[in-house]
């Protein structure tokens, strides 16, 4: 399970920063989310397997770190509002420099 | 009681977000009641300095009642209000200079709820006391930030928006790595408890990687050399009266994220950390002077002296004895005023030529109607390039004179130097817009001036009377130094 996800953090690593290279505003864009999405399961990793049953205060069992899941909630949420506002100024400077490639979005010059 | 104190500055804006929003229709009301929320923080920001001054103990409150490592913590020690004094009195500026502007991005129903949320974005990131909630209010800046400008009359607003939150998230995620990588290496996110933890244990796996991630996120944050191509775009393209918030306080939110990582999370360990703070500050000041009298727009040359204002101030960092710590505090208030009133006149200047351009094409000549505005633009020119008797020449000679203590003589005289490219530029600003002759510049109403005009006489009042501000800085660096005050008051006895 640890090789599991520890994979699947350094793919969607991998992917992200691979789309973030790329000249095209909408796939920098996705590379932008596959990024945040790698740190928020990287984020979960950090606490995820020390515990045996959720934190519960009757548990007897070892528990899990309940912390991680909260900062990945929070971390969604907010991944989520930044995208939404991304594609949205995306949308502006698409309908105004008709054009997704970001060598032509070049108005501010000296 | 104490906790009204602490709570109040950071509510007030927060809670005028919705408020400022159900008075939409009326522009009027809307923007009193914004102003008048910030003022009103601003003085319990003054409260609360005279709190946390007379009983020399920093005040904390636990959120929710969970006891500290455990809850979401919020301190203000004296460094915290230093920066919320500066915040919040750079940011009562900032608004009044919107009441009187006359551009069409301060006209949009949304434009007070954001710059409200830009303020409470900044107070609560110097007033928490907890990594994670750092990150939060961090992300409530940057995406108030980028609504801000791109709502801008630039034509470029959304570009330079774009670009801002492309690179602000992007530096998110290196928050979050590093936040990440301590909390495995040390099980806690509270600063005060990661200090202490960091300070028994320095070589846990992992500790490394979470500071080097910081480091990269405040790096990008503060706008410093490697990490700065976005900024003059980014402040050069906003409205006015954001952008003098964005280069004069935004920044400064990385800075401050160096001031608690040298002396707080990483006290003893920062060895190598400072080392490339002084690096990067001292080809940061190089680059921005070099840069600014390389540019064609006021608005741009001042974003640019942004990047090598912030290399002085991280130097003083970077050097991390008790006056440079000192000189780096002042530098920053100093500059804040500053930087925001010059940014508010080359805006207001900006507002008057006959098209609507902070270029120097377009400007030339435009001051021949505006005299009062060519003095002030004058001594805050003056100020910027450390001339006595204005504050800056309070900073600046604080700076040199703390390199020459810790016998740091090679930047010393490389940051020597480069001041005195500020005076080159600034005065070829002056000398255009105000000395040459221009048959396009009628005499046109624009901007009001009276927030900079406040602004530049505050520098003047803080240059010739700087007593009260450089013991304050002082009394700040000796706490900074001793973290176990500060530690003591979060985790009680610990």
């Amino acid at each position: 399970m640890n090789i599991l996800t520890s994979l699947a953090v350094g793919i969607l690593f991998a992917a992200g920063v691979y789309q973030i290279l790329r000249r095209n505003v909408i796939r920098a864009a996705i590379g932008l989310v596959l990024i945040s999405n790698a740190v928020n399961l990287f984020l979960f990793t950090t606490g995820a397997y020390n515990g045996t049953s959720a934190a519960y205060s009757t548990a007897t069992t070892q528990i899990s770190d309940p912390l991680p899941q909260a900062l990945v909630l929070t971390a969604i949420v907010i991944s989520m509002g930044g995208f939404a506002f991304v594609l949205s100024l995306l949308y502006a400077i698409s309908t105004r420099y008709k054009t997704s490639d970001s060598d032509e979005v070049k108005g501010l010059k000296n | 009681m104490n906790a009204a104190s602490l709570l109040l500055p950071l509510l007030l804006p927060l809670i005028g977000v919705p408020i400022t929003i159900l008075f939409r229709k009326q522009r009027r009301l809307q923007s009193t009641i914004a102003f008048l929320l910030m003022l009103t923080a601003l003085g319990f920001t003054i409260n609360l300095l005279r709190i946390v001054l007379t009983t020399g103990q920093p005040v904390t409150v636990q959120l929710g009642a969970w006891s500290a490592p455990f809850g979401i913590t919020l301190t203000a020690d004296l460094l915290s209000v230093f920066m919320l004094l500066m915040t919040q009195s750079v940011l009562c500026a900032g608004l009044l200079y919107a009441l009187g502007s006359q551009e069409q991005a301060v006209q949009y129903r949304t434009f007070y709820p954001l710059f409200l949320a830009l303020s409470s974005g900044l107070t609560g990131a110097f007033l928490t006391g907890d990594l994670f909630n750092l990150f939060v209010f961090a992300e409530i800046i940057v995406i108030s930030g980028a609504a801000l400008t791109a709502i801008a009359d630039d034509k470029y607003g959304v570009e330079a928006a774009y670009k801002y939150f492309y690179i602000s998230t992007l530096a998110s995620v290196f928050f979050l790595l590093g936040v990440g990588a301590l909390y495995v290496a040390y099980g806690t996110l509270n600063m005060a408890d990661l200090s202490v933890r960091i300070a028994a244990d320095p070589n846990a796996p992992l500790a490394m990687t979470g500071m080097a991630f910081l480091t990269a996120t405040f790096l990008i944050k503060s706008a410093t050399f490697p990490f700065h191509f976005w900024q003059p775009d980014f402040h050069a393209a906003a409205p006015t009266a954001v952008s003098a918030m964005l280069s004069s306080l935004v920044v400064k939110m990385g800075v401050y994220g160096f001031f608690r990582m040298t002396t707080l999370l990483f006290a003893e360990e920062a060895g190598l950390l400072k080392l490339l703070l002084v690096i990067l500050g001292v080809i940061g000041v190089l680059y921005g002077g070099f840069g600014a009298l390389g540019t064609h727009n006021a608005k741009r040359m001042l974003a640019y002296s942004t990047l090598a204002q912030i290399g002085f101030i991280l130097v003083g960092i970077g050097w991390g004895t008790p006056l440079s710590l000192a000189a780096a505090l002042v530098f920053t208030f100093n500059h804040a005023l500053i930087k925001a009133a010059m940014l508010m006149l080359a805006g207001a200047m900006a507002s008057r030529a006959a098209v609507k351009s902070a270029s120097f094409e377009v400007i030339v000549g435009v001051g021949k109607y505006h005299p009062v505005a060519g003095l002030l633009f004058l001594i805050g020119g003056m100020a910027l390039a450390g001339i006595p008797p204005l504050n800056g020449f309070v900073s600046k000679l604080m700076i040199f004179w703390s390199g020459v203590e810790a016998a740091q003589y090679i930047p010393l005289l490389i940051i020597g130097v480069a001041s005195i490219v500020t005076l080159v530029y600034v005065i070829r600003a002056f000398m255009r817009v105000w000395f040459e002759d221009n048959p396009q510049a009628k005499p046109k109403e624009g901007d009001k001036l009276l927030a900079p005009a406040l602004l530049i006489v505050l520098s003047l009042v803080l240059g010739l009377w700087s007593e009260p501000l450089v013991a304050f800085a002082q009394t700040t660096a000796a706490w900074m130094l001793e973290p176990n005050a500060y530690i003591l008051a979060i985790l009680g006895g610990g």
